[in-house]
């Protein structure tokens, strides 16, 4: 895995700050244990990421003269070229690639600010303020396919009149107070990688809105090196978070596959899971305590301790929030020593269900791996695709492997499927792991794939992200989507969902298409399924209506199939369709309630789950 | 009210043949304060510390601060840890005790213990921590309770030293292996220093099994009289408490009065302004004959153990419990209780006040300077005998076996103060002309005063010294009886005057302001019951008119009259200067005020630069000036309608009467020989 090279903090500091607060405010500071951390995101974010899109500015797929490289230095594949890309798009989606790509020019014009002088004086007693165009316009969304053609043609109905970056838990405090008083939105914006919606601008708000950057609050408070705890301020992101952690020798083992740019709030607020979550836990796992600012109040629990009998868990409350009940300004976590041995590993197995089988078995005997994953045949030909010249060495199909698993073990490689492996601890556990992982395959038709293919299978799923760029500028819309499924409901939910976006497609005259799936996540009681879906739009009037009725009703069948809502993107706007009745008519009261007790002037009016119907803004 | 005392000399019983040996070289088990299931030494100490999480994070905060490696400032902390941390070592405790025996015997002192109350403590030690939290009067201090707790059995107290002591060769190293610990006055600045101080500090008090001292006002009081407490090291000592390390913990206030306090003659000179010298080795030594000499008596006084528990309540619950319990900090509003705390406790000393012999014959010096009147031997006694009396009546710990042989005690060790001439008349001594080199005059810190000067004022101001720690008993009847004096007044009125002076006297006369009605109350009563004033329905005045009034009513009035005079004259010398001058740094002020008193022949107490600031920062404190830092310098600025009502209340009060100290005064001898610093 690439490690991420730490950049220093490209933003001027900006003189008049906080002058206005006396000396007294910030000594009052309870900690002083923290470390503020030099984040690698500037504070004027666009100087280092794409405006346009996902990622960093210098890493990006280009496709040159028949051939596609991916820029920059920070991947393992950055400025190698990929021999086998262009061929694989083309038969996959039938892109044009001699045309130029469409690339959107740097917007001139900004919605005007609605903040009121007088609002936004009273704000920068407290903290920075900033209207500038793009950076309201760069937090006034989140990731998904949604977003990105509204941002590439500049059709936000609302985006954030002001930027605010507060420090602390205090400063917090006083803005919300400060959004009571005069009645403006609050939009806690964290790394703005959400999938959902649920950080995108509510269309219809007539109040001022205003984001409030958390990437300000990403001091470590304390850490406890005995009792494995730290106390970090929620608007850390997670490679800085993970970065300092390394460097004392721990880590959090919390890794979304965004959490180069998404935050511990982020995390908290849409109920992150983490790729190495069986062995340190989803979020909801890691949280020992949690801070919050309501419009009513702060809201916390007074003990710090790992479990507890008292009523509902209001810390439960919080997470899943989506930012609609205030603002998560420090959390406990848990921490963990950093393991002596990382290793990757891959096995490969005839077809997806004795893929699946295996991941059963696995679960059932709970011999869970870090990281343990089943990628079905298309993606592991996607994989394929994105080969580098130089040979990564071992790559699967490959030379004599290709010939012993196609000729001598007769796997078909357009059904072969791969898992992938991320196994931690000392040499003695993980090489215990790995023999135990191999005998259950053996019984299911799975032989070890070589550890370089796990590797780059990991590698990988870090650049995916960025290829949805490169598909944009060739009109091919792509999204993922994920859900989560019993054990036995799953190879049927799969086979049905799959076969419903063809069907959707066919009905829609799209005919060049991916669908593709793989198993991310196992628990006891069932595992996470995760979609990449994505077609050739050149034919369509609307691409992202075709989209979007094709993925509702691929969401429809996943639902009617027995799986969830979700399993960590969140509902945020774009799954409302079905918030109440999976948490049942009475849950979504239940919503409305804690709504009511915690924002009653609906401060925090980001409008997900459900709660823009029948909430009216009071002003 | 009780006040007979049960008080027993520690040192008798040494005196014998081979006693000091025969006692140092006993087999000594102490008790300890605490009993945990592991024993921490003071080596285990610091190395809880040392692996402390506290220090650890804030040693990761200070290397991002200042990108400096956590390696080397671990070392750094390392240092301080060992330039902190006392150290037990029965050998040296042996040594250092037969040591001590050997000079207190040169010094032909006594300690006077209240051993019931002490034998009490330690009956209930073992359970929580314990504080003792003495006066700082003298450095001899410094080993009392040290050796009050060899001789009693108990394990030997941490005691929390200044600097001075840890730069001085091979002492600094004993005291340690005493049990002292060192603590750097100042912690701004320092916050690595500051941090392993508090966790030091804090571990100690949670693990160490025994009692842990500390002066709560921080540096030796120059004049006898209590000072504000500082709070920084009870916060300290107090955070096992509060982040429930431990159960409770139990204070113990303990006044130490001395018949003599070692340090007088350099005290006096420290107020007129001339510097002390710095502590060394050498000086001690050289002091060490300077000892073989009288110096009378010691009463060291435990007050009744307090548990913090009851005092305070059981800790509520504050988001510092989120904290890992290594980081908990005081909140905000424990840091109030503590500061109440430490404040209370400093009126317990007080309350622990015994009031020896000298500080009665000082007041009867005094009274008869006052008077100009020269007293014979059986007035002196008769006068004990009546102040006796009074002081009781007012509260206070007489501790008296004998007036007589009490008195002939005194005059020996006072000899070069005040003694009885051929016709055994009791005269104060003046002083030997000093030598006003050019080099004194120069690091003389405020107004360089005239030799002449000091010729009176250095013995008076010793005088003056013994009677500051008995005043507080007499100074709110005083000022209710100076108020009322002036002519009839309401007592709602003289209420608002009375706290109002109180307020300007706050430094000078430390109280709590919390309970200052009751103390108004009983002063008022106290005046009336004792026939110096008069109350018909709310009004009061003054009965000195009165023929009713007999020779004790006499002298109680002239008492109540002078006992202020040197705190008001300052005060009223302080509101002059600032008057005329509206705005002017400290140093300034100080040297003027002194330049009018010495032209003025004021009482020569009012040329002491401790009781000028005090009243400066009265001032402040009833809002009369304003006090503001520029740059270095501390400047006070007059706020002119506040001020000249102060102004004004201060010399309608101030009692005519004049201390009249020159060769006129029959009470005063001169003597020709040169100082001696
Ligand atoms: C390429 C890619 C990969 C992803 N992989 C994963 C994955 O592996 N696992 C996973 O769980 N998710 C994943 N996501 C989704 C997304 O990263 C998570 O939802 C993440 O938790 C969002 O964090 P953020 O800091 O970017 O929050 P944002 O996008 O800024 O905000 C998300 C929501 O949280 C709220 N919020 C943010 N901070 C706070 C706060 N301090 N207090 C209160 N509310 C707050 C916002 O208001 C908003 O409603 C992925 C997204 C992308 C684009």
């Amino acid at each position: 895995m690439t490690e991420n090279v730490a950049l220093l903090r490209t933003t001027t500091e900006p003189v008049p700050r906080k002058k206005n607060l006396s000396e007294k405010n910030i000594k009052k500071s309870p900690y002083d244990t923290a470390i503020k951390v030099k984040s690698a995101i500037p504070r004027k974010r666009q100087d280092l990421l794409k405006w346009y899109g996902w990622g960093y500015k210098d890493s990006m797929f280009k496709l040159k003269d028949q051939v596609a490289t991916f820029t920059g230095t920070r991947y393992l594949i950055g400025g190698k070229s990929l021999p086998h890309f262009v061929q694989w798009v083309r038969e996959k989606f039938d892109v044009d690639i001699s045309k130029p790509p469409k690339i959107p020019p740097t917007p001139t014009v900004y919605p005007e600010s609605r903040l009121p002088k007088e609002v936004r004086e009273e704000l920068e007693k407290v903290t920075l303020v900033s209207v500038d165009g793009m950076d309201r316009l760069i937090r006034a969304h989140g990731q998904t396919l949604n977003d990105m053609t509204h941002l590439r043609n500049n059709s936000f109905q609302r985006v954030p009149d002001a930027v605010i970056w507060p420090e602390s838990h205090e400063q917090v405090q006083q803005i919300v107070n400060c959004a009571t008083k005069y009645k403006f939105v609050l939009i806690p914006f964290g790394g703005g990688t959400s999938v959902s919606g649920s950080i995108t601008c509510p269309a219809h708000e007539t109040r001022p809105i205003v984001a409030l950057d958390t990437s300000d609050m990403n001091s470590i408070l304390w850490l406890d090196r005995e009792q494995l705890l730290a106390r970090v301020q929620a608007g850390i992101v997670g490679q800085d978070l993970e970065r300092e952690m390394r460097a004392r020798g721990f880590t959090v083992g919390h890794e979304p596959d965004s959490y180069e740019f998404s935050t511990l709030g982020g995390w908290v607020a849409t109920r992150a899971s983490g790729m190495k979550k069986n062995t340190y836990g989803n979020i909801e796992d890691l949280i020992v305590q949690t801070k919050v600012v309501t419009p009513k109040g702060v809201i916390e629990k007074s003990c710090c301790v790992p479990r507890m009998s008292c009523g509902p868990d209001w810390e439960h409350i919080v997470m899943g929030s989506e930012g609609c009940l205030g603002v998560v300004t420090e959390v406990t976590l848990k921490i963990r020593p950093l393991p002596s041995i990382v290793r990757y590993g891959s096995l490969v197995f005839p077809d997806w269900e004795s893929g699946f089988h295996f991941e059963r078995e696995v679960a059932r005997q709970r011999l869970q791996p870090s990281s343990i994953r089943l990628m079905d045949n298309e993606q592991f030909r996607f994989g394929h695709a994105l080969k580098m010249e130089t040979s990564w060495g071992g790559v699967l199909l490959d030379g004599l492997k290709k010939l012993y698993i196609t000729k001598i073990k007769g796997f078909d490689p357009l059904k072969l499927c791969v898992v992938t492996l991320l196994m931690e601890g000392n040499l003695e556990q993980v090489t215990e792991r790995e023999t135990q992982l191999n005998n259950i395959a053996a019984r299911f038709g799975g032989i070890p794939g070589g550890a370089k293919n796990g590797e780059i299978g990991y590698t990988l799923t870090f650049v995916i992200a960025y290829i949805r760029d490169l598909a944009l500028e060739y009109n091919i819309v792509a999204e993922s989507f994920e859900t989560s499924v019993p054990w036995e409901r799953t190879l049927t939910l799969c086979r049905n969902t799959k076969r419903r976006v063809i069907t959707e497609c066919r009905k829609r005259n799209v005919t060049h298409y991916l669908i593709s799936c793989r198993l991310t996540q196992t628990y006891d009681a069932g595992c996470c399924i995760y979609f990449y879906f994505g077609f050739n739009s050149a034919g369509c009037a609307d691409a992202l209506r075709t989209y979007e009725e094709i993925e509702e009703a691929a969401r429809d069948e996943i639902i009617a199939c027995g799986g969830s809502i979700s399993h960590h993107h969140g509902v945020g706007k774009l799954r409302k369709k079905w918030y109440t009745q999976t948490v049942s008519e009475t849950g979504r009261r239940l919503l409305f309630a804690a709504k009511q007790a915690l924002d009653p002037d609906n401060i925090f009016a980001l409008a997900n789950m459900e709660l823009d119907r029948g909430l009216v803004s009071k002003l | 009210m009780e006040n007979k005392i049960e008080f027993k000399d520690i040192l008798l019983p040494r005196d014998t043949h081979f006693g000091i040996v025969k006692f140092m070289t006993r087999s000594w088990s102490p008790k300890k304060t605490l009993n945990l299931d592991k024993e921490y030494l003071p080596q285990d100490i610091k190395d809880l510390v040392l692996k402390s999480t506290y220090l650890d994070s804030i040693l990761d905060a200070e290397c991002v601060r200042n990108g400096v490696s956590k390696h080397q400032l671990r070392k750094e902390v390392v240092n301080y840890v060992e330039e902190i941390a006392m150290d037990k070592r029965m050998h040296v405790i042996r040594w250092m005790g037969v040591f001590f025996l050997k000079v207190s015997f040169m010094m032909k002192i006594g300690i006077f213990v209240n051993e019931p109350a002490v034998l009490k403590l330690k009956e209930t030690m073992g359970e929580n921590p314990v504080l003792f939290l003495p006066t700082h009067r003298s450095y001899a201090d410094f080993c009392l309770m040290t050796y009050l707790c060899y001789h009693y059995d108990i394990e030997l107290p941490a005691v929390a030293a200044g600097m001075d002591f840890y730069t001085m060769a091979v002492v600094g190293q004993m005291m340690r292996e005493t049990g002292a610990f060192y603590m750097r006055r100042t912690l701004a600045g320092a916050p690595l220093y500051s941090a392993t101080l508090r966790h030091y500090v804090r571990t100690l008090v949670g693990h160490y099994g025994a009692p842990v001292e500390f002066f709560l006002e921080g540096t030796r009081s120059r004049s006898n009289k209590s000072l504000s407490p500082k709070y920084g090291m009870l916060a300290m000592t107090l955070l096992p408490y509060f982040a429930r390390e431990v159960d409770d913990i139990t204070i113990v206030p303990v006044n130490i009065s001395y018949d003599r306090v070692m340090e007088q003659s350099l005290f006096a000179y420290e107020h007129l302004g001339v510097p002390k010298p710095k502590e060394t080795t050498g000086g001690l030594i050289k002091a060490l004959h300077t000892l073989n000499d009288n110096f009378g008596d010691i009463y060291i006084n435990l007050g009744s153990p307090m548990s913090i528990k009851e005092y305070l309540g059981h800790p509520e619950l504050s988001a510092e419990t989120l904290k890992p319990r290594d980081l908990q900090k005081l909140t905000d509003e424990q840091m109030t209780h503590v500061q109440k705390l430490a404040d209370h406790v400093v009126t317990l000393q007080q309350d622990c006040t015994v009031v020896t012999i000298t500080n009665l014959l000082c007041i009867v010096l005094m009274d008869s300077l006052y008077r100009n009147k020269v007293l014979c031997l059986q007035e002196v006694e008769s006068q004990i005998g009546w102040l006796i009396k009074v002081l009781r009546s007012l509260g206070a710990n007489v501790f008296e076996r004998d007036v007589k042989s009490g008195i002939e005690r005194v005059l020996t060790v006072h000899r070069s103060m005040m003694r009885l001439d051929k016709e055994k008349r009791l005269r104060l001594v003046s002083s030997a002309l000093m030598n006003m080199t050019n080099d004194v005059q120069r690091k003389m810190k405020g107004h360089i005063l005239k030799a002449e000067t000091m010729v009176n004022a250095v013995p008076i101001i010793q005088v003056q010294l013994y009677i500051n720690p008995v005043l507080h008993y007499c100074v709110p009847s005083a000022l209710v009886y100076l108020i009322a004096s002036r002519g009839n007044i309401l007592k709602a009125e003289l209420y608002t005057e009375y706290t109002l002076f109180r307020k300007l006297l706050k430094h000078e006369f430390f109280h709590l302001e919390g309970i200052e009605e009751a103390n108004f109350n009983k002063a008022l009563e106290y005046c009336v019951h004792n026939g110096v004033l008069s109350s018909s329905g709310d009004v009061l005045a003054n009965r000195s008119g009165d023929k009713l009034h007999n020779r004790s009513g006499d002298e109680l009035h002239f008492l109540l009259q002078w006992a202020v005079i040197p705190a008001l004259t300052t005060l009223f010398a302080c509101a002059e200067v600032m008057r005329e001058c509206k705005k002017c740094e400290h140093k300034r002020a100080l040297k003027r005020v002194q330049e009018i008193t010495e032209l003025r022949k004021c009482h020569p107490y009012c040329l002491s630069l401790d009781a000028i600031s005090n009243c400066l920062q009265g001032l402040v404190h009833a809002e009369a000036l304003l006090k503001y830092k520029v740059k270095n310098d501390m400047i006070y600025e007059v706020v002119p309608a506040v001020m000249d009502r102060c102004h004004h209340l201060i010399s309608s009060i101030i009692p005519k009467l004049r201390l009249v100290f020159d060769d006129s005064n029959p009470v005063i001898v001169h003597q020709k020989q040169r100082a001696r610093l």
